[in-house]
């Protein structure tokens, strides 16, 4: 735990405790996204690894262990799991310039050689801990799919003036601060972020008051209306804790 | 903000939104001018009241739409949505295609026809059957769209019209019509639309399709044609129950992991610059230099510096081989290094592979112009490149060496010192060549108004040769002897016997050569004999023929003046303005190199000298090989291919000669390919030459070894042949002699070559 000092202030998990574990968890998650984007990863890996990581301290305590070793080597598995193999000395130098801002890169020393070994360590750690259980469906395959078939009911223009797609991508990415992967099934999840997406702009999926099934019963049998109510509110508060984490 | 964006959501949600986008957005500016007018939209809000309530839970989406209206409403999403030409491939490998929403959805037959109304655009592709055929055209019922928006119609019996003047003829007359049949499944562009009377006109041709669909074919198509989400369709109609979700996972393409990113590109989300709703993770907050790749970058700069350093440290030790590790490892570490470019090149420079070192500064000075070192040691090595290929006499390139170092840095002295004297070299070397080839036509002249005298001497001290020869064949006294018969013919002085042992340190080679020549001839076979009558015949041009007659008669009178033919041969000046028979054929050879630039001679030298000035260059060669210049050598050949056009005609002319000429060839050939094989120079071989013809052969080949090669190809037989004149020495001479007179002189010729074989025999013996 000698890592502690470089990453996180003592202090602040002094106070872990106090505050949430979950505002934590989104700092934590924060960073995974972060160093995903900085290290080119792809939006499926990424989700990945705050899959892992979530599922991770559901096994366990926040103070057992590092929270930002157990987020690094989260990223190296997501890596290999989603065959978007990363390496660690990237994944050190961008988390090492994350945590020290401004500062230069690492040497290659012997500190170096034993934060690479952590890091492999933690990963073995964490597949024991997870059950080898580590590949995911995710919504995104199917939000596309989504997005494909009501693109095609409506009118083209509309749809092209109105950022439906992106805003619903943006708003499945930002969803893995929380733990909504683990609670919900993929393509429930994946509805209500379209539905949240076309809530934001006004849009009215052509004929849907007429048709027999509502489209988002269309794209997932099982789904219920307040079950995507839930998603949502889960959603939305999620980001509540963006603005209040400085 | 996109005004329309924000008036769409206010209008889905009415008053509240507006008060809660007030609420949180007063600070911004950009919505100050907005919410003005809004007020007004939310006067329209109650006929939207019925919407509102049914999204009566919505506060909370109200409140995050205000909260992030900012991020929401920027007009930086268009910019991220780029709109995506839509060829509809209907590659079920890269996701899964699906069949319409609607059919699932069960939306009414009336809404579809409105909406399909509503949204086909012009240029959309159309599938249907042809349900009559008018003289007007045709009509269709649409069974499913082929690009754009895909919807589901079959049901909704809609027509088009194709008219006439849109279906392309199949035939050169008749009735284009009458390739149609009802029932035809045909594929069709959409050309104009009512909406209001929900009419549409098709057309077959690609024109009314946008460009980036022109490929597709319109008109009949296959039932195999048929796209996919149309089956499917279909499917679906014959099994109701079908869920989308059931659909979706059965399909291959859902299986795609390559699914992903081909749907990302075709909706045109970037996977680079991800959007993001939460305000931290904006992408314009990203420093460039906190990126993996910049920071790699970085650390393996430092890293590979590190090697350096270590690797500079052992070169000053003396450690090369450890200094060279170190910075190779560098450099594994980070390609592009400047210092370890710089710090390796210095080490090759240090340990003499200048070469190698430049390289280095080159590659070092392209990622780095300014770093100073590297540009010194480029200097230097340049100029110390320079000054290596001096000694070699590779003189332009040495030059083309310190111009670099000048351009590179002008104030480096030792450059522009070792340039100047670079061209002082240069110029007297050009000045040498020019007083030489001024000698040597001085000679020429000379020769010409003394060439009996000349031939007189020769033939005597030809004679001393002969019998020196007997009692020393492999010595090069021997040689020198004759050399100084020959010499006298060198250019560079009048003929005479002062001149003899200049001329022999001049051409000691080329004499011996020549030496070997006359030997060789003596020694000759009588087929040889007649061979050299072959090869004097094209010898000369007509025109030197002309001058040399008179010449020619004296020298037939007298056998000695064959040799001194064959040394003034060996004399006549390397220009090739001689238009003496007398090629000299070594001094020929010296010259040429000197003289190559001098465009006079090169374009002055006349066929029939050509053979000799080859061989006697050969000779020279075989001397001076090691001076030959690539440019030299092709200004040979250049000339020599007048030549060969020249003799060529010759031999045409003295049919007689080429007779016995075509006997010679084929040996010839063989010998010669046979020498240039073998390719062994030695002086030595004055014996092979008296005995052997093929050894003389070989020995002149293996003196000009490329050149010949190239001649040969060049030349063919005849050059082959003329070769063997320059091998017999005398017999050149003579045959260049021959080769210019006319028929009558034959004879006398062919009295000379016995002669010689007599002598040759008399040498055996």
């Amino acid at each position: 735990m000698e890592f502690l000092q470089f990453i996180i202030p003592l202090s602040t998990i002094k106070e872990g405790h106090l505050v949430s574990e979950a505002k934590v968890h989104f700092k934590v998650t924060r960073f995974i996204m972060e160093a995903g984007v900085k290290l080119g990863m792809q939006s499926i890996p990424i989700a990945t690894a705050c899959t892992i990581y979530h599922k991770f301290f559901c096994e366990t305590k926040l103070d057992a262990y590092d929270p930002y070793l157990i987020a690094m080597s989260a990223i190296y598995l997501a890596g290999k799991v989603e065959e978007q193999h990363l390496r660690t000395r990237d994944i050190i130098n961008v988390s090492h310039r994350y945590l020290n801002p401004k500062s230069e890169p690492l040497e290659l020393d012997s500190w170096f050689w034993e934060l690479r070994d952590s890091i492999v360590q933690c990963e073995l750690l964490m597949l024991r801990v997870l059950h080898f259980r580590v590949s995911f469906q995710h919504p995104h395959k199917y939000l596309l799919h989504y997005l494909i078939s009501l693109k095609n009911w409506m009118n083209r223009h509309s749809w092209e003036r109105t950022p439906v797609s992106l805003v619903a991508w943006a708003l499945l990415r930002d969803s893995y601060h929380g733990v909504l992967c683990l609670r919900y099934p993929a393509p429930h999840i994946a509805v209500a972020v379209l539905y949240l997406a076309l809530q934001c702009y006004g849009v009215e999926v052509p004929a849907d008051s007429e048709a027999e099934k509502p489209w988002w019963q269309v794209f997932s049998e099982d789904l219920t209306k307040p079950v995507i109510d839930n998603i949502v509110s889960d959603l939305i508060q999620i980001y509540t804790m963006d603005t209040e984490i400085p | 903000m996109d005004r329309d964006l924000l008036r769409q959501s206010l209008s889905c949600h009415g008053p509240t939104l507006l008060s809660l986008l007030r609420s949180e957005q007063q600070d911004n500016p950009h919505f100050r001018g907005l919410l003005g007018p809004a007020a007004d939209t939310a006067r329209g809000a109650p006929p939207l009241l019925a919407r509102k309530e049914r999204r009566g839970d919505n506060i909370e989406i109200q409140k995050f739409i205000s909260r992030k209206a900012d991020l929401l409403f920027a007009l930086s999403w268009k910019q991220n949505a780029p709109t995506v030409s839509e060829i509809n491939e209907e590659n079920e490998d890269y996701y899964a295609i699906m069949p319409p929403l609607e059919q699932f959805m069960d939306v009414p037959s009336v809404d579809r026809r409105e909406l399909f109304f509503r949204d086909v655009e012009r240029g959309d592709v159309v599938i249907g059957r042809i349900s009559s055929i008018r003289e007007f055209g045709f009509f269709m019922v649409l069974i499913c769209l082929g690009s754009g928006i895909i919807r589901d119609i079959s049901h909704l019996e809609i027509t088009a019209l194709c008219p006439l003047r849109d279906v392309p003829s199949h035939s050169n007359h008749g009735d284009p019509l009458s390739y149609y049949q009802t029932g035809d499944l045909i594929r069709a562009g959409i050309k104009d639309i009512d909406r209001y009377h929900e009419k549409l006109v098709v057309s077959l041709y690609s024109s009314s399709l946008p460009p980036h669909l022109s490929e597709m074919k319109l008109g009949v198509i296959s039932s195999e044609d048929l796209p996919l989400h149309y089956r499917r369709s279909i499917e679906l109609n014959s099994n109701s129950s079908e869920s989308y979700e059931n659909v979706l996972q059965h399909s291959m393409g859902f299986m795609n992991p390559g699914g992903v990113e081909f749907l990302l590109g075709k909706l045109g989300i970037s996977e680079s610059n991800p959007p993001s709703l939460m305000r931290g993770l904006q992408r314009t907050n990203f420093s460039e230099e906190d990126f993996a790749f910049t920071l790699r970058k970085k650390q393996s700069a430092s890293w590979a510096l590190k090697c350096v350093k270590i690797g500079v440290d052992y070169f000053k030790v003396g450690r090369h081989v450890d200094a060279m590790n170190e910075y190779n490892k560098a450099l594994e570490i980070d390609k592009q290094n400047v210092e370890a470019l710089v710090a390796r090149g210095a080490l090759y420079a240090t340990k003499g592979s200048l070469n190698k070192a430049i390289e280095d500064f080159e590659v070092a000075l392209e990622t780095c112009p300014t770093h100073r070192n590297a540009r010194k040691y480029l200097c230097q090595t340049l100029v110390e490149r320079g000054g290596q290929l001096e000694e070699e006499e590779k003189l332009l390139n040495a030059e083309s060496y310190y111009k670099k170092a000048l351009t590179l840095d002008e104030t480096f002295k030792e450059a522009e010192d070792a340039l100047s004297k670079l061209h002082k070299h240069m110029q007297k070397s050009l000045e040498l060549r020019e007083k030489q080839a001024e000698k040597e036509e001085k000679q020429k002249s000379k020769k010409i108004e003394t060439s009996a005298e000349k031939l007189r001497k020769l033939l005597k001290e030809e004679k001393r040769l002969k019998k020196k020869r007997k009692r020393s064949t492999s010595s090069s006294s021997s040689a020198s002897s004759a050399d100084q018969v020959v010499s006298s013919s060198s250019s560079s002085s009048s003929s005479g016997h002062k001149k003899h042992k200049k001329r022999k340190r001049n051409r000691s080679e080329s004499s011996r050569n020549s030496k070997r020549h006359s030997s060789k001839a003596s020694s000759h076979p009588p087929d040889q004999n007649r061979k050299e009558e072959s090869y004097l015949l094209p010898a000369n041009t007509s025109a030197s023929f002309l001058n040399q007659k008179q010449e020619m008669e004296k020298l037939l009178e007298n056998q000695g003046r064959v040799k001194e033919r064959e040394k003034s041969n060996i004399q006549s000046s390397s220009s090739a303005e001689i238009p003496d028979n007398f090629g000299g054929r070594s001094e020929d050879s010296r010259d040429f190199y000197n003289s190559s630039r001098i465009q006079a001679s090169s374009s002055k030298i006349e066929k029939p000298f050509k053979p000799d000035r080859y061989f006697s260059s050969r000779r020279d060669f075989s001397g001076s090989f090691s001076r030959n210049s690539d440019e030299k050598i092709k200004n040979f050949n250049r000339k020599f291919e007048k030549g060969v056009e020249g003799r060529k005609e010759h031999y045409r002319k003295w049919e007689p000669g080429s007779m016995r000429y075509s006997t010679s060839p084929a040996g010839l050939d063989c010998s010669w390919k046979s020498v240039e094989k073998s390719k062994k120079y030695a002086n030595t071989g004055l014996h092979g030459f008296n005995r052997n013809d093929e050894e003389q052969r070989s020995q002149l080949n293996t003196n000009q070894k490329k050149e010949s090669e190239n001649r040969e190809e060049n030349y063919g037989d005849e050059i082959e042949d003329l070769e063997e004149d320059a091998l017999n020495g005398k017999e050149q001479s003579e045959s260049n002699v021959k080769k210019n007179l006319p028929q009558n002189l034959l004879t006398i010729f062919n009295q000379i070559a016995e002669f010689e074989k007599e002598k040759g025999n008399k040498q055996k013996n």
